[in-house]
Formats: C-alpha cells, structure tokens, sequence
C-alpha cells in the first residue's frame, strides 16, 4: 500500500474540508427547515379575570355550554371548549363566566358592516352577481399571524368602535340595502354564535339567505343547529397539516374536517377556501392529499378556492405566493377531479371562470366582481344541460 | 521591556475599538434585517449595546480583584475570544431567529428586547470588561498609568472604525468579510502581545488558528446563512443603507430592502392603484415625478405616454435591480435620479403634473419627512395648478382601528393646510389623494373615458371601493387630530402605537423597570459619574438630534450623515487630551463645561428655531465636534475627582455607557417622538441643569 506524505495529507483534507463547507455539511440549520423551525404551537389562552365587572347591553347568555361545579362553566361552541371560572374571558375574547353563567359579549354590536359582491366571500356557485350584507363583531378561535382582520378578530368587544344592530335591525337594514343575503364574516363567525343564529331565523323568515364565513372551527351540535337555517357556507380550509394548523393558526385540522362533513352531511350548499401561503401551505403533495380527502369525504362538486397570500399582520416577511403556484396547484386539484377549482387574489383571469364540468364551456366569466358573460339555465349549463352544483337562483 | 508591552497592549486597545465599532454597525444592520427597522428597535439595540458594555465595565475590577487578577496574557486571551466572536454572534443572530421564533413572521417588543440582548450579551460584557482590564494590566506594571490615556486611546479605536466602516467596508465587502477584516487587526496585534509577554505555548498558537478559522469559515457559511427557506436567492447585496436581496420563487421576484419584502413584479394591483387613482384625476399629464416605484408601476405610467417620469430613488441598488429582474421597466422619458426625494425636490424647479410618493410607512425619523407640512408645502411648490399629490398608507379590510384612524387623521390635517381638496381611497392601502381641483372616486369610469385599460381596477373596484366605503372612511377623520411636523412627528408616535397593538403589548412594564432601575443607580453614584452618566446621555441625544435635523434640511445625504456620526466620536479625542491637562483645576472646569454644553444645546435650540433652513452643512459638523470635545473634555476630569484608581475608573467608564444608553433610548422614543426636536433639546438642557446644580451644591459643600 502506497504511503501518504504529510503534505499529501494536508492537502487531501483541506480539500475534504471546503467541499464539505460549500456543501454545508457544518451548517446545522437546513434552508428547507424554515416551515419546521419556531414555536410549533401558537394557541390563544383563556383571559383570566379579564372579564368585565359589569354586563352591558350587548350581553346575551350563551346557547351551548355546560355549567360545572364551583361556578366554572365550559363553552361549547369551539373545540376550544374554554373552561371559564368566574372572571374569565374566553380564548375568542368575545365569551365570559358572570357568577357562573355563560355571556356573549357580542349580541347585537357589530364593529363592522358593509354591503359586499358575494363573489367576494369568496361563494361563486351562490345566487351570482347578488349582495351580501356582511356583519362582523369582534372576535376569533384561532390566532392566524396572517390574518387580514386582525384589528377586529384579535380585540375584545369593549376595545372596538361598533353599531347598535339587534337581529331585526340587521333584517331590515339587508332589505333595505338591497341584499339577498347576510353574510356573518371578516372575524369569526362562529364567536358570535347567538347574534348570527337569532339573525339567520329572522333572516330566513324575510327570505333572506344566510352564508357563514368562516375557519370551521365549531362544534358538531352548535353546528347542526347552525345547518337548519344556513343556505352557504365558505369554510377555510388552512391546510392540510395539523401541524401547520397549530404553528401559524393556533387551531386543530380534525375539527375543520369534521365540519366539511357535517356540511356536506346536511347538504348545505358550501366551498372550501385554502390561501396558499409560501413557505408552509405550497407543498404539492400535501395539496394532492387535501384533494383525495376532498373527494373520498365530499365528493366533487363543492368549489375550492385557491388563495394568493400578501403578506399581512405578523406574517409580514414572506413574499407574496407566485401566480404560477396557484394556477399549477388548480391544475392539479383538477387533475385529482375536484370539478370546480379557482385561483382568487390574483390576476389569472381563467381561474376566475367557472367551466362546465362535462362540456368544458365558459358558463361564467367573472373580472372581479363584473361578471359579463352568464351561460347558466336555471341550474343547469347553457350548452349540454349538465345541472352544476351550487344554489343559483 | 515595560514599555514594549505597554505598546503592545494599546495597540490592542485600539484594535479592539476598531473591530467593537465595527461589529456594532454590522449587529445593527443584522438586527434590522433579522427584525422590524423601526426607530424603537434601533434605539432598543443601540441601548443593549450601550448597557451591556456598562455592565462588562462594572464587573471588571470585581472580577479582576476576586476572581482573575490582571495579566498580559489574560488579556491576549480575551482579545482573541473578542475577534472571533462578532462572526459567531452574527451567524447565531441570523439562525437562530427562525429558532425562536415562526419564520416569516415579525417580532413584537418583547421578544425583540430579549433576542437583541441574549445575542449581544457575550460580546458587550467581553468588550466592556476589556478596556478597564486592559489599564489594569499596565497599572500592574506601571501604577501611574493614567486611566484616561486609555480612554484616548480606546476613541483613536473607535474613530478609525467608524470611518473604516462607514467609508470603506460597507462599499466593499459583505458583513462577515467586514468582520473577518476588522478583527483580523485584532487577532494580529495581540500576537504581538502574546510575542511581547513571551508566550509560546502551543495552547496560544491554537487559540490564535482558531480565531483566524472562525473568521475565515464565517465568509464561506455566509451565502448558506442567507438561503431562504422557499425558492432562491438570486441577487445579494449590502447597500450603504441596508441589505438587498431578491429571491425567486418559480417566476416571481421580490425584491427585500432589510429583510422586508418591499416590492415584486407580480403585484398588479398594488401598481394599477399607485397609478391610476392620481393619474386618473387629470386631463394633461406630461411631467411626473415618482418618489420611489414597484413593480409593473412604469407599464402603468407609459399608458399615459407621459413626456418626462423623474423617477428618484435614493438607493441606486435598489433601482438596478428592479430593472434587472424585470420588476419595473425603463420607458420612453423615464430619468433615474438617485437622490433623497425632498432633498431633489428642495433643489429642482421643476414643476409636476403629478407626484406619486410610494414610500412605506414612516416609521423611521428619515421616512417621516416625506409626510409632514414641510413636504407638503414642498409637494405644493412643484406642482402645476391641476397638478396631484398621491401617497398611501397601511390599508385595512374591514375595520379602521384606533391608532390607525389617528395617524390617518394627522396626515389629513396637515395635508389640508396645503391642498383644498384630499380625498383618501382605501384600497389595498389608503391612498391619499391631494389636489387643488375637486377630486372624482368613479376611477373607472374617468380611466374608461381616457380609454385606459385595467385589470384590477375595472374588475374590482366597484366591490372594494364601495361608495359607502369610502364615505365611511373620510368621515372617520378627527378633524382634532395634531398635525405631523418636520419639528414634531407625531405620525412616529402613532406609529409606535401601532406596532404595539399589532403585538397586543404595552412598553409599559419596561419602563416601569428601567426607570427603578434607573432611580437605583442614579442614587448609587457619585456627583462625578452624575455628570458623565448626563454628558453621554447629552452627547447620544444631541446627536441622534443632529441627524434628525440634519435629514430635515438636507435630506438622507449617506456621506454627510456618515461624517456627523464621525465627528461626534473624533471630537472627544482633543476634548480628552485638553481634559487631562486641565484636569487639575478640577470642579470648576466640569461645571464650566457642563455650563458651555447648556449654551450649545440652548444655542441649537435657536438656530433652528430661526432660521434651519439657512444653516450650512458645517454648522452641524462643527456643533457635533464641540458636543462631543465637551463630553471627552469632562471625563478626565470627572475621573481625576473620583481618584483616577481602579473602581473609580470602572464607575466612570461605566456611567458615560449608561447615560449613553439611556439618551438614546429616551431621545429615540420618548422625547423627539412625543415633545418634538425643540423640546427634546430643552430637555437635555435641564438634564445638564441637574448635573450643573449637582456640581454647585457639592462644591459648596466642600
């Protein structure tokens, strides 16, 4: 065997060194681990003695909870299921345990209210080209870092401007304005559980159709009685990873997709919203796994929206989701077969479109909110009489 | 043999103040990059530096007396651990961020507090401890060595850093190339030392190869500590004004000025609202000028076919490379000019059909120009009777929260005193839009009639910018909102409110702390270190002052602010070497000096109330210069009444970094902020008051 100089030696290793520099085999950090790296879980907290001393008018007791002994009582709207001594504030801000009774703080106070296309829920299979009166109140379950209403969904009902709106008043105020329907949106829905569903009777009973925007983030009972006055639904879904759910959301996935199913179960019409955030929700596999969930528990035909992320609130640092992410990711969606696939929040005007799932024509050409071509019959396509899914009329 | 060591260790000591200038302007740059750029965390990092030095100090002469007695050697060692860790610290700041914190996100006070000062923590106690040990090292061979010797010694360091850095690296080299250079005349002169004290140990030659590898590894972990963790980083660079990278995500660009991702060229609508809200507004366009641009804004201008697009950027990097990757496009009339945007407006006589300011948010003292009366009345000045002045805010979806409304109402307020007609659009931003013609909101219909085509707003402006929307918006403004002036920003203020809502915390409990503590330490010293603790607390306060003002009537002029900064350290040189000579006649003379710096601040206060705008460069190099020979005057001084031996040496070096520390913290977010430069000057005058009267009453006394 050949001996080795020193020199050779030194040589031999200064070589193995830089390769495995440039090669980063030193660098205990991988790029990739960016999505991994942080604080894996980001849940919100019961608010403990924040509740106010005093009930204000806006106060309503809670429909679904469960008193314990010792005066605590545990809410059940969420899969939170916040367990509130007396004092407290729910993790949504919006709940609190007065003497050993549960109170919505948000009954009949919204902080925010406009009259909205409902192609910007966004619900594109839902009475086209109509208006959504869009309530919100203060509130949310989970603690999104990239959430656009974070001013009103992350504050508590006393920290916020708001309207005197009772149920009624929300009726006539929709009428008024014109609207088919009421929109409960922009924060969490579900926070203001009693407000909405008081509203949605009232709302049914003036023929007034009701949409819940919203993370899915409900139990099953508030949720089936929530279904027996719910005409469309648009529920987030984040992701397909628990674990993202937690790090970014501060939620669970498994309540989400109970809920999907509950919907489809009770044959509300609704569709699926998943903003595609760079970094953490772009993973092609996980979106193709998202679909075959889609399609064994729901079927085809409820539309899936395909969001662009801004970068917003906390989650500030990113870039911006590449156009060609989602257009690939609609490809895909399509190709596993979900019917309807659209791309929103950015300039990709064939994602916008809705095309018959048999005949493939443009049933509906939608620039923004400005819809100039409409080939639908009643329900059905134009061209080959295929009945598409959603409530048209 | 004495002697050669005494020269080997003051050639460490100003190795050493050239490497710690170094490393501070390069840690800031990383933390600016790493975490928001905001005027409060600037501050934040500039007082853990200051602290953390303060405390290194203190705990030399304990440590020194009770656990480590003083030798050449030691020092060499601590020289070396010195050198190599800035390259440590830098790629610990880096990686572990994505650690502690969700990648991607931003990072509210707290955390930002705790981060700063855990990473910075080994390197400022180091290099704090450092400078006393090093005068205790030569006192043990000569005993009369006088401390302020080696404060000179350590500024002649710092100076030289300052400008190295400043003049040389930042054009030149990366930030871990600027390291492994600083601290390669560090690592070099204390083998000298080592060669001096006779040490030839194998151990020494280690810890030196050592040193010399961590610097020279950090260049090569460089490229790999920048990777982003989605898509690549294909353009890299360090600007005089902040770190540069574009990174590619499949066939998106985007562009990130200090970590943020400012502009990318798939942002149609953001560029369609910048445009055409203004520019829809008017019936001739020919001449507009662009305070800064973002992607896909030039396609949208030359739909105007305008005859001349003055397009100012101060960066000229930040312009190259949004050409290169295709984010903005060059069109026929366009004119690059890379200069402060109020600064070129001061200087041009040019008139405008429209100005389209697209900065972010003012939250810093250099972007806050660009939204106060002064601007405005300049905005006003240069454009032509139909003419337009557009910018924009943070926007919001569906609720206007409180700090929110009131920044928009203080920027409405000032604006009006200028323009006879503002109207704010809340778009993706709220865009304002300022004339001296009635302004229109039907967008789309005035672009259809100029036959104009657009994407996002033809499709989605009757949804987003609802009539009811809009008149909510407008009717929002408090009329009783105060204005943001060049003198008093509020909108900073604002700003600061803002971001602590955004983290739903208050800095309330901080200070609560720092002042206790503050009060503890203030009591604890002696009249003496009262005095220096007020000087650097002066001299730190004056000169963030100085630049501000500087900004105000210059302009952001890199070089210039480059050698204010310098000339605020190179004057305590001089002021140190008069200071010894007349050290002797003691009280008097701190007190006088106390007295002339009262004169100065009182002075500048005057000036700039009188007449600002007149005041040739020099005036602030020179005030700056006299500011700081002051502060280096006291300190011998002040360290001769103490006793000149080693606890009063540790207490005096430790009080000017403590006042220091809390003169820019103070002067940063609380008094230019909230009381305006005018009153921020007359409070460090009745902090100077206080240590004048400390003086007196303790003379008397004597």
């Amino acid at each position: 065997m050949k001996k080795i100089s020193r020199r050779h030696f030194l040589y031999c290793s200064a070589g193995f060194l830089c390769s495995a520099v440039q090669a980063n085999a030193f660098w205990p950090f991988s790029a990739e681990a960016g999505a991994a790296a942080g604080p894996a879980d980001i849940r919100g907290h019961v608010f403990k003695g924040d509740a106010p001393e005093k009930l204000w008018k806006w106060t309503h007791e809670g429909y679904f909870y469960t008193k314990l002994d010792n005066k605590l009582v545990m809410c059940g709207i969420c899969p939170n299921r916040c367990l509130l001594s007396p004092g407290d504030r729910s993790v949504c801000r919006s709940r609190i345990n007065m003497d050993g009774t549960l109170y919505s703080l948000t009954y009949g106070n919204p902080c925010s209210m406009n009259v909205d296309p409902i192609e910007k829920k966004p619900l594109y299979h839902f009475k086209a080209r109509s208006k959504a009166f869009s309530i919100a109140t203060t509130g949310c379950n989970f603690r999104c870092l990239n959430c656009q209403n974070w001013e009103i969904s992350q504050a508590k009902p006393h920290e916020v401007r708001h309207y005197e709106l009772f149920p009624a008043d929300v009726v006539k105020t929709a009428q008024s304005t014109g609207c088919e329907s009421i929109a409960y949106t922009y924060s969490e829905a579900t926070t203001f559980f009693e407000y909405m569903i008081d509203t949605a009777r009232l709302a049914r009973d003036s023929k007034i159709a009701n949409l819940w925007i919203s993370n899915g983030y409900i139990n099953q009972k508030p949720l089936l009685k929530l279904c027996e006055v719910l005409d469309a639904a648009n529920v987030n879904l984040k992701s397909f990873s628990d674990a993202i759910y937690r790090k970014l959301n501060g939620g669970r996935l498994q309540p989400v997709l109970n809920t999907f199913k509950t919907l489809h179960e009770q044959g509300v019409h609704f569709e699926m919203t998943t903003l595609i955030v760079p970094g953490y929700v772009d993973d092609a596999e996980m979106v193709k796994q998202m679909c075959r969930w889609i399609l064994t528990n729901l079927g085809p035909d409820y539309p899936l929206h395909f969001l662009r992320f801004f970068p917003r609130y906390k989650l500030d640092r990113l870039p911006s989701t590449p156009i060609s992410t989602l257009v690939r990711f609609r490809k895909l969606a399509m190709a596993e077969g979900i019917h309807y696939v659209y791309v929103g929040n950015a300039s990709y005007p064939e994602g916008n479109n809705t095309y018959c799932h048999n005949c493939k024509k443009l049933l509906i050409e939608r620039i923004g909110y400005f819809i100039p071509t409409y080939n639908l019959d009643g329900n059905r396509c134009k061209y080959c009489r295929t009945v598409i899914p959603g409530r048209w009329t | 043999m004495k002697r050669k060591s005494e020269r080997a260790i003051t050639r460490v000591v100003i190795a050493t103040g050239i490497s710690s200038v170094v490393t501070q302007l390069l840690i800031i740059r990383e933390f600016l990059a790493q975490f928001q750029g905001n005027e409060f965390v600037i501050a934040l990092i500039l007082f853990n530096w200051l602290i953390l030095g303060g405390i290194g100090t203190l705990l030399a002469r304990w440590v020194t007396r009770r656990l480590w007695k003083a030798t050449v050697n030691r020092l060499g060692w601590l020289s070396l651990v010195l050198a190599g860790l800035p390259a440590v610290q830098i790629l610990i700041i880096r990686q572990f961020r994505d650690v502690f914190f969700i990648h991607g996100s931003s990072v509210g006070f707290y955390p930002t507090l705790t981060f700063t000062f855990f990473t910075i923590a080994p390197y400022c106690l180091v290099l704090g401890f450092v400078l006393p040990y090093s005068l205790f090292v030569i006192r043990t061979e000569n005993p009369d060595y006088p401390g302020t010797r080696i404060y000179i010694i350590d500024n002649i360091g710092d100076v030289s850093g300052g400008a190295l850095f400043s003049f040389a690296l930042v054009f030149l080299v990366t930030p871990l190339q600027a390291v492994c250079l600083a601290n390669l005349l560090l690592v070099l002169s204390t083998c000298l030392l080592f060669r001096v004290s006779s040490r030839h140990h194998p151990a020494v030659y280690l810890g030196t190869g050592v040193t010399v590898a961590i610097l020279a590894v950090g260049i090569f972990l460089e490229p790999t500590s920048l990777d982003p963790s989605k898509g690549k980083l294909v353009f890299y660079s360090e600007s005089r004004y902040g770190r540069i990278q574009v990174q590619q995500d499949r066939d998106q660009f985007t562009l990130f000025v200090s970590g943020n991702p400012l502009y990318g060229n798939q942002n149609l609508s953001m560029a369609e609202e910048t445009i055409h809200y203004p520019l829809a507004q008017l019936h001739q366009i020919n001449n507009i000028l662009l305070i800064s641009a973002q992607g896909g804004m030039m396609v949208e201008l030359e739909k105007y076919k305008p005859s001349s697009v003055d397009y100012v950027e101060l960066d000229p990097q930040i312009a190259n490379v949004q050409f290169r990757f295709g984010l903005i496009k060059k069109i026929p009339g366009l004119n690059v000019i890379h200069q402060d945007g109020r600064a070129y407006l001061a200087g041009s006589d040019k008139i405008y059909d429209a100005i389209i300011v697209n900065l972010s948010e003012p939250d810093t003292f250099q972007l806050n120009r660009f939204f106060t009366d002064r601007f405005f009345a300049l905005a006003r000045r240069h454009l032509a009777k139909h003419g337009v002045l557009s910018f924009a805010m943070k926007g919001y979806d569906n609720y206007l929260a409180e700090p929110q409304r009131r920044k928009l109402s203080s920027l409405y307020n000032t604006v009006t005193d200028y323009f006879d007609n503002v109207l704010l659009l809340p778009g993706q931003k709220i865009f304002f839009l300022c004339g001296s013609q009635p302004l229109r909101t039907d967008i789309p219909a005035l672009l259809a009639k100029k036959g104009i085509h657009t994407r996002y707003i033809r499709g989605y402006y009757y949804g987003n910018l609802t009539h009811e929307r809009i008149e909510r918006l407008n009717a929002l403004i408090d009329p009783t909102a105060p204005k943001n002036r060049d003198y008093s920003p509020q909108l900073m203020r604002l700003m600061f409110m803002q971001w602590f809502a955004k983290f739903s915390t208050s800095p309330t409990g901080f200070i609560v702390v720092l002042a206790i503590l503050s009060l503890i330490y203030l009591i604890r010293i002696s009249a003496e270190e009262f005095v220096l603790f007020s000087t650097g607390f002066t001299v730190m306060g004056s000169e963030i002052l100085v630049i501000f003002a500087f900004q105000i009537f210059f302009g952001y002029i890199y070089l210039q602010i480059g050698m204010i900064v310098t000339v605020f350290l190179a004057g305590l040189l001089p002021g140190a070497w008069f200071g010894d000579r007349l050290r002797y006649k003691s009280k008097q003379t701190l007190a006088v000096a106390d007295g002339l710096l009262i004169v100065l601040m009182g002075l500048l206060i005057i000036v700039l109330k009188q007449g600002g705008d007149y005041l040739p460069v020099a005036f602030f190099l020179v005030f700056g210069f006299v500011i700081s020979l002051i502060c280096g005057f006291q300190f011998p001084v002040a360290l001769y009444l103490r006793g000149g031996d080693a606890p009063a040496v540790t207490r005096t070096f430790s009080a000017d970094l403590i006042g220091a520390a809390c003169g820019t913290l103070v002067t940063n977010v609380v008094l230019i902020p909230y009381c305006g430069i005018i009153w921020s000057a007359a409070g460090l005058i009745g902090l100077k008051l206080c240590s004048l009267i400390v003086m007196v009453v303790l003379h008397e006394k004597n």
